[in-house]
Formats: C-alpha cells, sequence, structure tokens
C-alpha cells in the first residue's frame, strides 16, 4: 500500500516530473484547441520528443498531454463553434450559442470543472478495474487477442469515415505497412524488395507522424483563410449552484464516457456524442432547449470525453489494445521505451502503473487551474494565422520524427504518408484505423499463428475453437455481430424485427 | 450504406489506383509463401491484402455508381482546383526541397529557408514581417528542443568541416 502511494505522488513531489506533467496538459490544451489539429497529432509530435528520456519523464508529459487534449476542443468548439476535436462536436452545439449570448466564460467555467469531475472518475475505475481485467485477461489466449484486435480495428473503421469499405480498407492498409520487415518468427522478408531499410520494417512513428501531423497539415491548407471571431469573455470560475445542480448528470455521463472509453476501438468522439444524446433523452425540463446553448447539453459530452481518457488506459495497460488513434499512438511510444503493455505489465511492473493513475490525476489538477485561467491569452493563440502554423507544424514533424533514431530516411517515410493521408483524408478516409492496424498488424499475425500452430495447422480445429471456449465464443459472436451490421442484410433483419415487434407485443 | 450524390475530382482515378494497388500487393504477398501452409508469414499479409482488394473493389463500385462531377468543368480542371490547388502543390514541394536539403545543410538552415519561404507563400506579407517571424520561431524550436530536449537535429554534412 506504502509502495502504491510513493509511487501515485511520485510525479506530485518531483519538480521535474510535475513541471513535465503541467507543460503537457498547457500544451495539449492548446494544440487540442486549435482546429484542425487533432489531439492525435499533438500526442503523436510531442511524445515523439519523449524517446530518449527516462520512462517516467516521457510518462509524465503523455498524461499531460493526452488530458489537455481531449479537453482542449472544447474551447474553440465554445468560442469559435469549431470543434478543435470530433470529440468536441456535441460540444459546439451547445457552447456556441451560449457565448453567442455573451455567455462564452460561464460555459468555459463549467466545461472545464465537469471535465474534471469527468477525469477523475475515469482514473477512478482505471484504479479499481484495471488490476481486475488484467487479472482476468491472464485466462485470454492467442485467439482472443486475435479477436480483440479485429474488434478494433473493426469498430474505428466502421465508425468514422463515410462508409464501411472506405473504414475496412484503411485499416488492412495499416495491417500491411505494420507487416513490412523481418518476419519476427522466421526472419524471411515481407515485402522488403531486398532493401535494407525496408528489412527493418517502416517506423511507425514515423507513419503516426506522416498521417496525423504532415497529412493534417497539407489538409488545413484549404481552410487559410477562415474569419477569427471575437467573444466577449466574462466571468470564468462558474456558480457553484450551477455545479451542485449539474453534478448528477456529470456523474452518469462520466460513466457512461469511462465504459465506452474502455471499450476497445471506441474513444472520446463516441463516449461525447452518446453522453449528449443520454442527456437530450433524460433531462425532461431544459431551462434552455437543446440546441440552442442548453447546460445540460454542454456538461454531458465534456464530462464524458475525459472521462474516456481513464477508460481507454484500462485496454491499453491491460491487453495492450489500444481504445483509438491517441492511445495507438501512445502504445506506440510505450513500446518504444520497452514497456509491454498487457495483462503482464501490472505483475511486472506495478509502479509504472499507480505513477500513471497519479499522473493522470496530476494533469487533471492541471486542467482545473489552466482551464480556469488564461482565456485571453489563449484566444490571440487560437487566433493565430494557419499560415504560420502550418510550417511550423512541418518543422516540429521533422525534428520528431528524426529524434526517434536520428535517420534522415525517416523524414522521407513521414512526407510520403503525409502526402498519402492527405488524399486519403481528401477522398472520405479515416486515418486512425491506419494507425491501429500498424500497431495491432503485427501483434495479430503473431496470435493468429500461434493460435493456428496450436490446432496443428488443422483450419477444422482452429474453426472449433472459435466456438468451443466461453471467453473465445463471446469475442467472435460480437465479431460477427459487428461484421453483420455492416452489411446490407443488417437493416433488413432489424425491420423484419421492427415489423414483428408490435405485432408480438399485441398478441 | 451511404451513397454520396456526386463525386470528388479525381475520386475515380483514386479508387482505380487503390484497387491496382491492392491486387498487386497481393500477388506479392501471395509470393511470400504462396498456400504453402496455414501458419506461414505470408497468410497474413494476404489477408491483410485481400481486404483491401475486395474493400478497394466496393470503394470503386461506390464511385461508379456515384454522379460524376458536376458543373460542366472538365475533371482534370476540377482536381487541380479542388484537390490539389497551387497553394498545396507549391507546399508539398517546398515541404520536399526542405527534407531533401536537410541531411546535406543540416537543420537550422534548412527550416530558416523552409519557414521564410512558406510563410512568404502562404501568408504574402512583408518580407521584414515574414522574417522576423521565421527568426522568433526558428529560435523557439530550437531552444525547446536542442537546448531543453536535447533532441540531436541533423548537422549537415556540409557543415561538418566547420563546426
Amino acid at each position: 500500500m506504502v509502495e502504491i502511494i510513493g509511487n501515485f505522488g511520485l510525479s506530485w513531489i518531483d519538480p521535474w516530473l510535475l513541471f513535465l506533467t503541467g507543460i503537457g496538459t498547457l500544451a495539449g490544451i492548446y494544440v487540442g484547441a486549435i482546429p484542425g489539429l487533432s489531439v492525435t497529432m499533438a500526442t503523436s509530435i510531442l511524445i515523439s520528443f519523449t524517446f530518449k528520456w527516462d520512462v517516467n519523464d516521457a510518462l509524465a508529459l503523455i498524461a499531460g498531454v493526452f488530458t489537455g487534449g481531449v479537453y482542449g476542443g472544447s474551447r474553440t468548439a465554445i468560442l469559435l463553434n469549431i470543434p478543435g476535436a470530433p470529440s468536441a462536436i456535441a460540444t459546439a452545439i451547445e457552447g456556441y450559442p451560449m457565448a453567442q449570448r455573451g455567455e462564452a466564460g460561464e460555459a468555459i467555467g463549467l466545461t472545464t470543472v465537469m471535465s474534471v469531475f469527468g477525469g477523475f472518475v475515469g482514473i477512478l475505475a482505471l484504479a479499481l478495474f484495471a488490476p481486475m481485467i488484467s487479472g482476468f485477461a491472464l485466462m485470454f489466449n492467442s485467439r482472443d487477442y486475435l479477436l480483440l484486435g479485429l474488434i478494433g480495428i473493426l469498430l474505428v473503421g466502421t465508425l468514422s469515415g463515410e462508409s464501411f469499405a472506405k473504414g475496412a480498407f484503411a485499416g488492412a492498409l495499416g495491417v500491411l505497412i505494420g507487416m513490412v520487415g523481418l518476419d519476427p518468427m522466421t526472419a524471411e522478408g515481407r515485402f522488403t524488395y531486398d532493401s535494407v531499410t525496408l528489412m527493418g520494417g517502416i517506423p511507425y512513428v514515423a507513419a503516426m507522424i506522416g498521417f496525423f501531423g504532415v497529412g493534417e497539415a497539407f489538409a488545413q491548407l484549404h481552410n487559410l483563410d477562415l474569419p477569427a471571431i471575437k467573444q466577449k469573455i466574462d466571468r470564468i470560475i462558474p456558480k457553484f449552484s450551477d455545479v451542485k445542480r449539474y453534478f448528477g448528470l456529470a456523474m452518469r455521463s462520466s460513466g457512461i464516457g469511462t465504459i465506452i472509453g474502455a471499450l476497445p476501438g471506441t474513444g472520446g468522439d463516441i463516449a461525447a456524442l452518446l453522453a449528449y444524446d443520454f442527456a437530450k433523452r433524460t433531462t425532461k425540463k431544459p431551462e434552455v432547449p437543446f440546441g440552442q446553448g442548453c447546460k445540460e447539453g454542454l456538461i454531458a459530452p465534456e464530462a464524458a470525453n475525459n472521462a474516456a481518457v481513464g477508460g481507454a488506459f484500462i485496454p491499453m495497460l491491460t491487453l495492450g489494445i489500444p481504445g483509438d488513434a491517441v492511445t495507438a499512438v501512445i502504445i506506440g511510444a510505450l513500446f518504444i521505451h520497452g514497456l509491454k503493455p498487457g495483462p503482464l505489465m501490472l505483475v511486472e511492473t506495478p509502479h509504472l502503473f499507480w505513477f500513471t493513475v497519479g499522473n493522470l490525476t496530476l494533469a487533471n489538477v492541471f486542467l482545473l487551474i489552466f482551464g480556469l485561467t488564461g482565456i485571453k491569452i489563449f484566444t490571440r493563440i487560437v487566433e493565430c494565422p494557419k499560415a504560420i502554423l502550418i510550417p511550423l507544424i512541418i518543422v516540429l514533424s521533422a525534428v520528431g520524427t528524426y529524434a526517434i533514431q536520428n535517420n534522415p530516411a525517416h523524414i522521407y517515410w513521414m512526407l510520403g504518408f503525409g502526402v498519402l493521408g492527405y488524399f486519403l483524408k481528401t477522398y472520405g478516409f479515416q486515418v486512425g484505423p491506419v494507425i491501429l492496424g500498424v500497431i495491432l498488424g503485427p501483434m495479430m499475425d503473431a496470435n493468429y499463428r500461434r493460435a493456428m500452430i496450436g490446432a496443428r495447422n488443422d483450419i477444422g480445429t482452429f474453426a472449433w475453437d472459435f466456438v468451443s471456449h466461453p471467453i473465445t465464443f463471446v469475442l467472435t459472436l460480437s465479431f460477427l455481430l459487428m461484421l453483420l451490421s455492416q452489411t446490407p442484410l443488417w437493416p433488413r433483419l432489424t425491420g423484419w424485427r421492427r415489423k414483428r415487434g408490435p405485432e408480438g407485443e399485441s398478441a | 450504406m451511404q451513397t454520396r450524390q456526386s463525386r470528388r475530382p479525381g475520386e475515380l482515378v483514386f479508387a482505380i489506383a487503390l484497387v491496382v494497388f491492392s491486387a498487386i500487393l497481393l500477388w506479392q504477398a501471395f509470393a511470400i509463401s504462396g498456400f504453402s501452409g496455414l501458419s506461414t508469414p505470408g497468410i497474413f499479409p494476404m489477408l491483410a491484402t485481400g481486404t483491401m482488394l475486395v474493400s478497394g473493389l466496393a470503394i470503386l463500385r461506390d464511385v461508379v455508381r456515384s454522379r460524376p462531377v458536376a458543373g460542366g468543368r472538365s475533371p482534370l480542371h476540377g482536381f487541380v482546383a479542388d484537390i490539389v490547388p497551387l497553394r498545396l502543390s507549391g507546399m508539398i514541394g517546398l515541404v520536399a526541397l526542405y527534407l531533401a536539403a536537410m541531411p546535406w545543410v543540416g537543420f537550422l538552415i534548412s527550416s530558416a529557408i523552409f519557414l521564410f519561404l512558406s510563410i512568404l507563400f502562404l501568408w504574402r506579407r512583408s518580407l521584414l514581417m515574414t522574417t522576423a517571424l521565421t527568426a522568433v520561431s526558428l529560435l523557439a524550436v530550437y531552444l525547446v528542443f536542442r537546448v531543453v530536449f536535447q533532441v540531436v537535429l541533423p548537422a549537415g554534412t556540409l557543415m561538418r568541416g566547420w563546426s
């Protein structure tokens, strides 16, 4: 117990770690707030600088960036009606009308306090459930990991983007990128074309920064001329009566956020939208109608998306499965630091787990401080012309990519992926599934082959294994249902049920 | 399945390219170990590229079904105007030159030139203002990453003899 408290409080006492968590949170808020610069972009560029650092230093910065980044999107959503991140879409629906009524300060204050509440709920769930889940996860075998990986990519692929085919393509492309290089089991070359550079595989950090940093920067070139809107900001500290009144809703939304964040493949974006929908359905008599600056509709998504941060750490640390693109980037960073997220992480390195829990808590405290201050400077920074920002992002991306292995070849990969990412985005593809595929592909390949060898290379035994073990069976069933829900058959099936439903009730 | 009304310029060519690219890669995945076993290194690459090919064909089908670009413009004209405007192709060119020059002349010189040219290109303000912005932002990047974070930046082969 003493050890747990010691590791939990490490970043609170150590001045350097305290500084790093604080600066990470601040950087996360500002980068996350700039429209077009996603949390994923902030995380992938910022954490690339940490690869040479001590693990604790890197973890401290990452926790701050993630927490700040998820929150940051809300500010631009309120002030400019441009969600800084997809998780702030619902926030813009209610926050911007509030700002138009001159209540921008109040909206920001409430959002901040409720985000911090949400963050704490998520962390509490992480501290309570991660040890339990990782105990349970020790029972998982290679088949289950293969299915978890497939479910993760499938969920990210289907929930975002224009069509299922585009999501599936992006996910498979990511898996393919992850396959390049020498096969870790037999040392046979895969897509290496006898090139020494390719034998080492494609550096996935270059892919991440390429897709999310450079690709995003290119895409933002279309929005250079958007005018900035100025808002009057007065009172920021929210009224105590408001905080008390909406506390219950914030807690319920945080619960939703934590669960959604913990599911593989779903993160803050979906958590926020579901919580918004929940608030809309359960609030009987809102002061202001939804869509016109209703406080309930502002609080629910913000509490939920910050709760999803703690939730997302659960599968990441216990199963090694990233919940969304941001956690995929973070998992990549953990691998580089020599950590192996998975059920054994809590057994082998419990100190890092409790250190992370302590860090996330600290980051939320910083969130409260930075969230309620510095709005004036903030509006100036957000108004910084993109014409200056975009070249800077490219310089930072190059520095970040080069910093990993001091290899100039990596920055060419970065540019290549950046251009590809631009075209994919332009034609309605999401790049999140690509990154998830890059991270999960090699894991899925290894687990598939282990499972197949375990079944003595017999396809019948292999298939039977998927239905004869309870955990595997549940996962197989979920995977097949998700796949089925994407086929044209699904609407017919549910339509049939709907038609049958009322008749069944009346009978 | 969602069907859009009209097609983006260049989308058809992009979809065809995806299908061709996937087919070539599937063939190369097959070349890794063929069907010699169920747990060979080639199986998963074949599954991945196979998925790419099937979904690529589905994407192509959707694009073919959607309405061609409206407005009487030629597809090439639309592609240049909407998808790769001069601003974008110019920036991609600048970035490519910047990254190619970096290992040669070093981080500081290449970044200074890149920042100056790209801010000038995108922002179009006075030379003095652009120079000042370049200097300030480069100094900030250098201080934060080289001095505080101690990130190694390319020194450049050209300058090696001097320092």
